[in-house]
Parts: C-alpha cells; sequence; structure tokens
C-alpha cells in the first residue's frame, strides 16, 4: 500500500486581520481576533495501491491542491492520518530553490541535492542533465541570463532524475508548450512502466484519462468517489452542473421545466445585455428559456464528445404564429461552426400559441473539444423577421476521450493496401 | 522530538546542509568583483578602526591586543552573522518551504553553516596575524575547538527559536538586531572584562558569548588553560539554548506552509 489517507480533515484559520507583528498582537489583546474556519477537506479516506497512477479532480477550491501538500507532507493534517510507504517525490513546482545569480550547472548541483539525489550520481549525471536540457553551451550562464523556457527545461531535466517510488505531480504539464507537454508525457509514461505509484492533480481531463489508471473526485472538500478513470471523468462531467432540484431525470414533469426554464432565460438575457448587444427581435415569440441536456437528461453545461446532445428552446407565443422558425449556430470563438433550423431539417412548428418547448436532439456530439457557444433565434416562416435572437448568450465545454485532435472529429477509418512488390 | 531519530534523520540530509550553505556562500560574494575577499577585508577594516581608537583615544593596555581585538572581532561575527542569517532562513525561503518537504531545521542549519565557513575564512586571516606579530599558540589552544563547537551550538540554538519566531512575529527581526548591538558593548568584543565596574562583571560574565571570548583569548593569545567552571557554564549553557530553540522550533514547524 503506497499512500493510506485515514479520515484526513483539514481546516484552515483565516484571521479577519492579519497580525505579524508583537505590537499588533499585544494590542490585538484586547479585542480577541476573529477567526473564520474554512474546513478544505472533510474527513477524506482512500487507498493507493503500489503501481497505481491516481488522477485527482474537481473544480477549484475543491481541496485538490491541499490534499497533495499533506500527502507531501508540507501540510499537516488537522484530523486523521496518512501513511506514505516509499521513497516520495513531489514535483508540486518546477526548479523550487532556484537561484537566479548561480550558473545552470551550480543550481542543478543544489537542485538535484534538494530533490533528493546522491551526490555521486549528481556527478555522473550533471552532463545528461544539462545534454537533455539543450544547455551544454550555458552551463556555466547565470541562471538569471536564461530565457524563461530554458530555466524551465533545466529544472525538468533535473527533477526526471530522480528515483522515487511515488510522484506527487501538481499541475506541471501546463506549464510549456506542447514539445515540452510531450516530453512530460513521456517521462511520466516511463515511470508509470517502472512502477512508480503517481498522484496527478489536474484540470486536463484528457491528461488524466491517459495516464491514470484511477481517478479520485473531490467536491467540496469530500470525496465524491474513487475509482477507473472513465467512470470518474463522466460523473464528474455530467454532474458538476448545478441542477435544479425539481430536474432529476425521473421527475421531468412538462410543466416545472418550463417554467424554470422561463426564469432562467430571462436572466441570462439580461446579464448579458450589457455592452454588445445579445438579443433582439420584435418579441412576437419569445424565447423564454435554453437548456443543454446531457445523456440523463439533466442539464448541464459539460458534455462528452460522442454522447447525446440536447437542445431545449422554451418559448411563449404571445399572440398565434404560423410556422415560425427555431434556429441554433454553434460557434467556436470567432468560426461559425455549423448552423440548422428545424424547417432545415423538414420540421414544421405549426401554428403556435401560448408556451411550449422544441427539442434539437443530437444523437453523437461530433464537436470534439474546447469551449462552444450557441445562438438560439426563432424567426418567421420566410425568414424575413426576428421574434426573438439570442446571440451567442449559452455556451458549454465538451471534454475530449480520444487523443485526435481538433475541435471537430470526422468518423473515418484507416485502411492499408500494399501493393505486390517486385521479388 | 529532540531525540537521536532525528540526529540520524538529519545525517541523511547532510550532503543538502552543505550544498545548501556552499550556495548561500557563494551568492553572497557572486555579484561583487573582489569576491571573497571583502569577507577578510570586512573584519580588517574594522579592526584597524577600532585598533586606532582604542589605542590612541581610549588608551587600553591589553596584550597582543591587535590579536585580541581580532579574535574578538570574528567570533562577535561569527554570532552576528549567524544569527541575523538564520532569522529570514524560513520566511526568507518560501519555496522551499511551502513546495518541497524536508526537515525545515535544514534551513536553519544550513544558514548557520554558511557563518560558519564564512567565520574559517576569516580565522585564515587570523593565523597570518598571529605568525605577522610572532605569537605562537601553546597547547592551550587544543581547547579552543570545543569552545568553538559549543558557540556553534549557542548560535544553531538561538537561531533556531528566533527564526521560527520571525515566521509569526516580523518584530524579531528587529528586536534582535537592537539586542545585538547592545550586546556587541555589553560584551567584552573589544575591550577587556576589566573594564567593566568589579561589581558590575559578574553579570557580564552571566552572558555566555563573555565567557566564550575570555575563554578563547586566554587559550590562544596568552596560553592560559581555562578553568572547568568557567568550559563547564560554556558548555550547559549552549546545551540549554540548543534545546530551549529546538522546543520553540520544533513546535511551530508544522505551520510554517501555512503561516508564510
Amino acid at each position: 500500500m503506497a499512500v493510506v489517507v485515514d479520515h484526513l480533515w483539514k481546516t484552515f484559520q483565516i484571521p479577519h486581520e492579519r497580525r505579524t507583528t508583537l505590537f499588533e498582537n499585544l494590542t490585538g489583546f484586547l479585542r480577541p481576533n476573529q477567526y473564520e474556519t474554512y474546513t478544505v477537506l472533510k474527513d477524506l479516506s482512500f487507498r493507493v495501491e503500489d503501481g497505481e497512477s491516481v488522477g485527482i479532480i474537481g473544480d477549484n477550491g475543491s481541496g485538490k491542491s491541499t490534499l497533495l501538500k499533506i500527502i507531501a507532507n508540507i501540510l499537516k493534517p488537522t484530523r486523521g492520518k496518512v501513511t506514505v510507504d516509499g521513497r516520495m517525490t513531489p514535483f508540486l513546482e518546477l526548479g523550487v530553490g532556484f537561484q537566479s545569480d548561480l550558473t545552470a550547472r551550480e543550481n542543478v548541483d543544489v537542485y538535484a541535492t534538494i530533490m533528493g539525489l546522491p551526490r555521486r550520481e549528481i556527478r555522473n549525471k550533471m552532463d545528461d542533465i544539462i545534454e537533455f536540457a539543450g544547455l551544454q553551451k550555458f552551463e556555466d550562464t547565470k541562471l538569471k541570463n536564461l530565457s524563461s523556457g530554458m530555466q524551465v527545461r533545466l529544472a525538468f531535466s533535473t527533477a526526471i532524475q530522480t528515483d522515487p517510488d511515488i510522484l506527487l505531480v501538481d499541475e506541471v504539464l501546463a506549464v510549456g508548450d506542447m514539445e515540452f507537454q510531450q516530453k512530460c508525457f513521456d517521462v511520466f509514461e516511463r515511470y508509470k512502466r517502472e512502477g512508480v505509484t503517481i498522484l496527478f492533480v489536474s484540470h486536463d481531463l484528457g491528461a488524466v484519462r491517459r495516464f491514470c489508471d484511477k481517478a479520485l473526485l473531490l467536491k467540496g472538500g469530500q470525496l465524491v468517489e474513487f475509482g477507473e478513470t472513465n467512470r470518474i471523468i463522466d460523473k464528474y462531467i455530467y454532474n458538476s452542473g448545478e441542477n435544479p432540484a425539481g430536474d432529476e431525470p425521473g421527475d421531468k414533469s412538462q410543466s416545472s421545466s418550463q417554467a424554470e426554464g422561463g426564469a432562467d432565460g430571462e436572466a441570462r438575457g439580461d446579464a448579458g445585455g450589457e455592452g454588445k448587444k445579445t438579443r433582439w427581435g420584435n418579441g412576437k415569440v419569445e424565447i423564454t428559456g435554453v437548456k443543454l441536456l446531457d445523456k440523463n437528461g439533466r442539464e448541464n453545461s459539460n458534455f462528452v464528445f460522442g454522447d447525446p446532445l440536447t437542445v431545449r428552446i422554451f418559448y411563449r407565443a404571445n399572440e398565434p404564429v404560423p410556422s415560425p422558425v427555431f434556429g441554433i449556430v454553434f460557434y467556436s470563438q470567432e468560426t461559425y461552426c455549423y448552423g440548422t433550423t428545424n424547417e432545415f431539417k423538414g420540421h414544421d412548428a405549426g401554428l403556435i400559441s401560448g408556451t411550449g418547448h422544441l427539442d434539437l436532439a443530437i444523437n453523437r456530439l461530433p464537436l470534439l473539444a474546447g469551449r462552444f457557444e450557441i445562438t438560439v433565434a426563432v424567426a418567421s416562416s420566410d425568414y424575413t423577421t426576428a421574434y426573438d435572437w439570442h446571440d451567442r448568450l449559452y455556451s458549454f465545454h465538451v471534454h475530449n476521450p480520444t487523443r485526435e485532435l481538433g475541435i471537430f472529429a470526422m468518423d473515418g477509418s484507416w485502411e492499408m493496401v500494399r501493393d505486390e512488390q517486385p521479388l | 522530538m529532540f531525540n537521536l531519530m532525528h540526529l540520524k534523520e538529519l545525517k541523511g540530509y547532510k550532503d543538502l546542509i552543505l550544498r545548501l550553505a556552499w550556495s548561500d556562500f557563494k551568492l553572497r560574494y557572486k555579484n561583487s568583483l573582489l569576491g571573497f575577499m571583502w569577507s577578510l577585508l570586512e573584519p580588517l577594516l574594522m579592526l584597524f578602526v577600532l585598533y586606532i581608537v582604542f589605542t590612541n583615544l581610549m588608551r587600553i593596555q591589553v596584550e597582543h591586543y591587535q590579536l585580541f581585538l581580532l579574535l574578538g572581532i570574528i567570533l562577535w561575527n561569527f554570532l552576528d552573522r549567524g544569527t541575523s542569517m538564520s532569522i529570514f532562513g524560513i520566511i526568507g525561503k518560501p519555496s522551499l518551504v511551502q513546495k518541497i518537504y524536508f526537515p525545515r531545521d535544514i534551513l536553519i542549519i544550513s544558514s548557520c553553516t554558511t557563518a560558519l565557513m564564512m567565520t574559517l575564512l576569516e580565522f585564515l586571516v587570523f593565523v597570518i596575524f598571529m605568525a605577522f606579530f610572532r605569537v605562537a599558540p601553546g597547547f592551550s589552544a587544543l581547547i579552543f575547538p570545543l569552545v568553538f563547537l559549543f558557540q556553534f551550538l549557542t548560535i544553531l540554538g538561538l537561531s533556531l527559536g528566533l527564526s521560527a519566531l520571525n515566521v509569526f512575529f516580523r518584530d524579531v527581526q528587529f528586536i534582535w538586531r537592537l539586542i545585538m548591538q547592545v550586546g556587541f558593548f555589553a560584551t567584552p568584543v573589544i575591550y577587556p572584562i576589566t573594564i567593566f565596574p568589579e561589581s558590575l562583571q559578574k553579570f557580564v560574565m552571566l552572558n555566555p558569548m563573555a565567557r566564550v571570548l575570555t575563554i578563547s583569548r586566554d587559550c590562544i593569545l596568552y596560553g592560559t588553560v581555562p578553568g572547568a567552571a568557567d568550559l563547564a557554564y560554556v558548555a550547559l549553557s549552549s546545551l540549554i539554548v540548543l534545546f530551549i530553540g529546538y522546543l520553540i522550533f520544533d513546535h511551530l514547524d508544522p505551520r510554517f506552509a501555512e503561516a508564510i
């Protein structure tokens, strides 16, 4: 058992006024200091087996980094216990203790020692480290005269010389360019093959999916679930939205979701009203709300490529209108990705009056990764008059479970045909 | 806790302590032209000024006064540097406290070791001075390393306590500066203990540093073997200071990463 976390609690006490001098403390004696107690981790228990790689995921402020720091022995638990069995190397920050006035070589010396490399090994590996960082020409240059990219490469190539049983990684991969990130991934793959236990905190769900056998989902300092990576990530994506209580999958009565949809839509319309004009139209038919529903039928703003997505448009016709056209446009930043209407799809809304909703059901989401915005509009049947236009008022995220790149994916397969080889 | 296990743990970090101390030592002179020479020049200049003042204006009559003065300055500097560098040992290195773990007293031990390195360099000058003034140390000088060790332990103890307190009360660094300034004159650094009135001498000698200075001079310059009581006092006080400093440090250590 590499890491055992047993009923771990962590609370921070944040004083309302910070007293750092003795004088402030003495004069403050009469007025007791007010503390805000902030519980960051609540009763966490889990075990990580030897050689497992575990991704720790969750929203900002869910306690991921605090958890990692406690495991790294940097912060002390308020209650509970953490047992770590094996040599541990934390990669919480690259280049800890780097001194800008020392040369590259001297810094490697210090940093490698901090990371726990024995002296002889540092001497032996020094040239490799410098070479791997591509800094042969600059080994005697002061660190401050190296570019920040060079510094990161130097720190990284030093750090990966360590030979840990347990590796703690906190978003280190977030720095650097694509090439550097790929280098990082290669190294982590190597560690993984060598049977190193890895705990990996990241917002990059793709990276977690690639590296981690298991994932641990934190929410508000509590452990939501710990288990197989894909299942946990799925849970994270499809449960992270703020779901109204009445919108549970089993409770989809039309009237209730319609009412909520209306309130929701108005609020968003107002919020987007400042600055650029985001809503216009003569109001004959109003769009009172738009909901994005995931495969579980819940409202969500996070989706996975290839999963179903339903866009639900709530409307209110203030007078009877014949065959209005409902349209939707998907944008990725400034790129117009896709636009469609119910009329294009051969659907006729007929004469509408009163309220109701219209669904666009997408069976397999072809968008691959990133943030997308949606325009939703309703117009007259001949497309000349806009009744209500919500310009890019709605957005959602798509998470990529594959290793393919880009904003959308094409279905396809590879096939090879070998020509007859001449003898 | 204060136990042998911890000492054993520290032994595993020997490389780190030396590496940190050495890099700090190098850093101090990295951007100066004269480099290491400054380390030597500083006490010499001070010696020069004080020597002129005290031999001509104050008319102090002490045998080998140049050496007496130089030894006093070197040993006092050791205390002054060791503690004032260490006082920033924790708050001055946030990334080493918040981004990685090793026993944090290593930071303090290493800054005290940096001060030790600087002092040893100064002793080189002292030896040259001794040769120049033709003063040969007797066998009694063999006691000096022991006294020096106790002084190091005292400095380490003070540094541990002060650096830990300074994380929570930044006044400590200012108060300590003040104490060091007063201490320079309240301790026989530039003059012999006999300059103090008889009635005061007892109190002055309560200060372990006063005894370190008198014992060191006696055994190096004047060939006198120090009294067992003096030696015991220095030894015991250094261990007590170290123990108390360690307790304070150990008590506050768990909150360092949050409080910096």
